[in-house]
């Protein structure tokens, strides 16, 4: 095999056990690149966007990027894409690990799951081999159990397992899907389309490497930007040290570390379960890498009490943490892996605790309906542990949270607690502290998310440069180039990570070196405008208007406290330029004109 | 008279503080502070926050929460009662 030019397609009709091998090449790759992309494309095509997201007559996308499991710097990454039952919306969840680099190794660079199993299966993939198993004694197990027996029985330690854990049998909305058993693809409920499918795990092992991918100038790439990655301050130096939980005291200094359900944009207990704390207390272990990945970012984590596990990254810590008033870090920490076990996504679990916990606050949930369970109080580290295995299994008032914070609130009458956008959770940056994350929010093309168009990177950090996070001027350009180029990063299978120190011609080198095509950055760029007009269409198409391009009513309420207090959001002002800078017309809509100029329609 | 001065990130885990506190009087620049800082800690801060005379890219330096590009860099006055946050260049998501 040599430089990559097209996708082996591996269809899985779970409903009729049958397994069939296509082939995608040419131009459908070039436009589409892969991943994210590609999957987004299969899908759009493939079913009809009203469809519940829970039925058989969804599909759930496994992909790898374009250049996962080639020597790409932190070329390891796959992508789960289906339409989401969280939001309605497309959803696209990207992990890293092993698993991506062994299943593009295994020659099945993209599968699609069609149907429903009658009863729980799992996907096998040995070698050329591939056969559906029976999974019915892994279902209820927990992603660590599951992921050794599967291990186990595939007979190769080296097998890797991707799989569900009870969250997602349970179809909790927002359950994930797990690799190496601490990875996730964690957002947006991949995990209950996968659940809903009576589809466990997916386990692969190939044969022998593709090595022709290392070959000849791709090396040099890759030894050029390898090296670039290692001397970077923030991927040579400062992720490998303390992770992304050294966002703690940066965003709590900024004054847009939400506390209490967004309520509050500081928190006075942030030294005792920020990154640097992890440090302090002598939980972190050391640091863990993904596939191919220079910057080793991953903390290794061991409790007082001996369990030991990955995390918590930043968003979890926070969710956990601040967002619920707990400043318990060994709670956090234990939430965490009972996230990673369960199956479930750290941000929507922790914000949903939260958003409880302010319902409870306002009165809005009576004591009754916690059972014998703890209140949900603000500060209650024993609720966050205790609730995290409530929603996985549904029990109790678990049952209810499982649905996510906005049913929640919607059904306790105050659907404006819920701090989400498009019923997803809102991550860890407060959008009236940054005026240009907020207009990604609202514009994510699968609701509240962060890496979508990472904006508290000019305006909190200073990379590429710094913004002021007040200015709105100039801001819709800065989130359109953030969203078109992280779409590109995400269908190439590279860490969004990498951005922090290298950019579009970078991107566009490594892609030439890997693979048969031959990209300028402008076409590139344009690749990930495609890719995000694609995913805007599907929502549309789904029944998600722009009148969802929103934030909760809180934030126009200015901020109580920090360094912008006083100060609302004011995305509505520059969401207009957006659309029009975006092509799009005045109501938000995309124009047959537009799509047909992305060679959409 | 005095300002506060918190160390956070690589700073606080390889110089083992978390801060230290300065009398000031009247008020002094931001490029006042880091020498003072570089006479108590061997020249480290100077190296760490600046690059040919600037602020070196990602390196954070906030007056009560305010990065201080945003205001007169490090020409930015810092006066009683100010709290100064350093961090070396960092990232995470």
């Amino acid at each position: 095999m040599g430089k990559i030019y097209e996708y082996n397609v591996l269809r899985v009709d779970l409903t009729n056990e049958e397994i069939k091998r296509e082939k995608i090449a040419g131009e459908k790759v070039k436009k589409f690149l892969g991943g994210r992309g590609l999957g987004s494309k299969i899908l759009y095509d493939e079913i009809d966007p009203t469809i519940d997201a829970l039925s058989p007559e969804n599909k759930l996308i496994y992909a790898t990027g374009l250049l996962t499991g080639t020597a790409a710097s932190t070329g390891g990454r796959y992508m789960v894409i289906t339409k989401g039952p969280l939001t309605g919306t497309i959803a696209s969840s990207n992990s890293g690990g092993f698993f991506g680099a062994e299943l593009r190794f295994s020659g099945n660079d993209i599968i699609i799951f069609e149907g429903k199993a009658e009863k729980p299966v799992y996907l096998s993939l040995k070698g050329d081999k591939a056969e559906l198993k029976d999974a019915s004694h892994l279902w209820g197990k927990g992603v660590y159990e599951t992921t050794d027996t599967l291990i186990e029985e595939f007979g190769d330690e080296k097998a890797r397992v991707s799989c569900i854990g009870p969250a997602g049998e349970n179809l909790v909305k927002f359950a994930s899907i797990m690799n190496e058993k601490d990875r996730a693809a964690g957002r947006t409920g991949v995990g209950a389309v996968m659940g809903s499918k009576n589809l466990k795990a997916v386990v692969v092992k190939a044969e022998e490497k593709q090595v022709e991918y290392f070959k000849d100038e791709m090396m040099e790439v890759v030894r050029k930007q390898t090296k670039t990655l290692k001397e970077d301050g923030v991927t040579g130096e400062g992720l490998p040290a303390l992770g992304t939980k050294v966002l703690d005291n940066i965003v709590n200094s900024h004054g847009a570390y939400p506390r209490n359900n967004f309520q509050y944009a500081t928190f006075d207990k942030v030294d005792e379960v920020s990154g640097e704390a992890l440090v302090e207390k002598g939980y972190l272990q050391g640091n863990k890498g993904c596939y191919g990945c220079p910057i080793r970012c991953g903390r290794d984590t061991k409790l007082p009490n001996g369990q030991q596990g990955e995390g918590p990254e930043y968003e979890t810590g926070w969710a956990f943490g601040a967002q619920c008033g707990v400043s318990d870090l060994n709670a956090i920490v234990q939430a965490n892996f009972l996230c990673n076990d369960l199956g479930m996504d750290t941000i929507s679990a922790g914000v949903t605790i939260g958003c409880a916990m302010e319902l409870y606050e306002k009165g809005y949930v009576d004591k009754e309906e916690f059972e014998n369970g703890p209140e949900l109080a603000f500060g209650s580290s024993e609720s966050i542990t205790y609730y995290t295995r409530q929603m996985a299994l549904r029990e109790g008032f678990g049952d209810q949270m499982a649905e996510g914070s906005y049913r929640l609130a919607e059904a306790k009458g105050n659907a404006e607690l819920s701090m989400s956008v498009k019923k997803q959770e809102l991550p860890a940056y407060d959008p009236r502290g940054l005026q240009g994350h907020g207009l990604n929010y609202v514009t994510s093309n699968r609701g509240g998310c962060h890496v979508r168009g990472y904006m508290v990177s000019p305006e909190v950090l200073g990379v590429p440069e710094k913004l002021d996070p007040q200015e709105l001027k100039g801001k819709p350009e800065w989130v359109i180039i953030f969203q078109d180029l992280t779409a590109v990063i995400d269908s190439i299978g590279m860490c969004l990570f990498t951005s922090f120190a290298l950019g579009l011609e970078d991107y566009t080198e490594i892609a030439n070196a890997g693979t048969e095509f031959e990209f300028t950055p402008e076409e590139m760029l344009e690749n990930g405008e495609r890719i995000y007009n694609l995913e805007r269409q599907f929502n549309l198409e789904a029944g998600i208007t722009p009148a969802e391009d929103r934030l909760p009513d809180r934030f126009d309420d200015p901020l109580p406290d920090g360094t912008f207090r006083g100060v609302n959001t004011k995305y509505r002002e520059i969401l207009p330029e957006y659309y029009e800078l975006r092509g799009w017309q005045e109501d938000g809509y995309i124009s047959d004109e537009k799509l047909g100029e992305m060679g959409l329609k | 008279m005095s300002v506060k001065v918190k160390f956070y990130s690589l700073f606080k885990i390889n110089l083992k503080s978390s801060g230290k506190e300065y009398q000031i009087d009247g008020e002094i620049t931001v490029t006042d502070l880091i020498s003072m800082l570089d006479d108590d800690y061997d020249g480290y801060f100077s190296h760490k926050l600046l690059d040919a005379g600037e602020i070196a890219p990602g390196s954070i330096i906030l007056i009560n929460g305010e990065n201080v590009i945003h205001i007169d860099g490090l020409d930015s006055k810092i006066k009683d009662g100010d709290t100064i946050t350093l961090f070396p260049p960092s990232a995470g998501g």
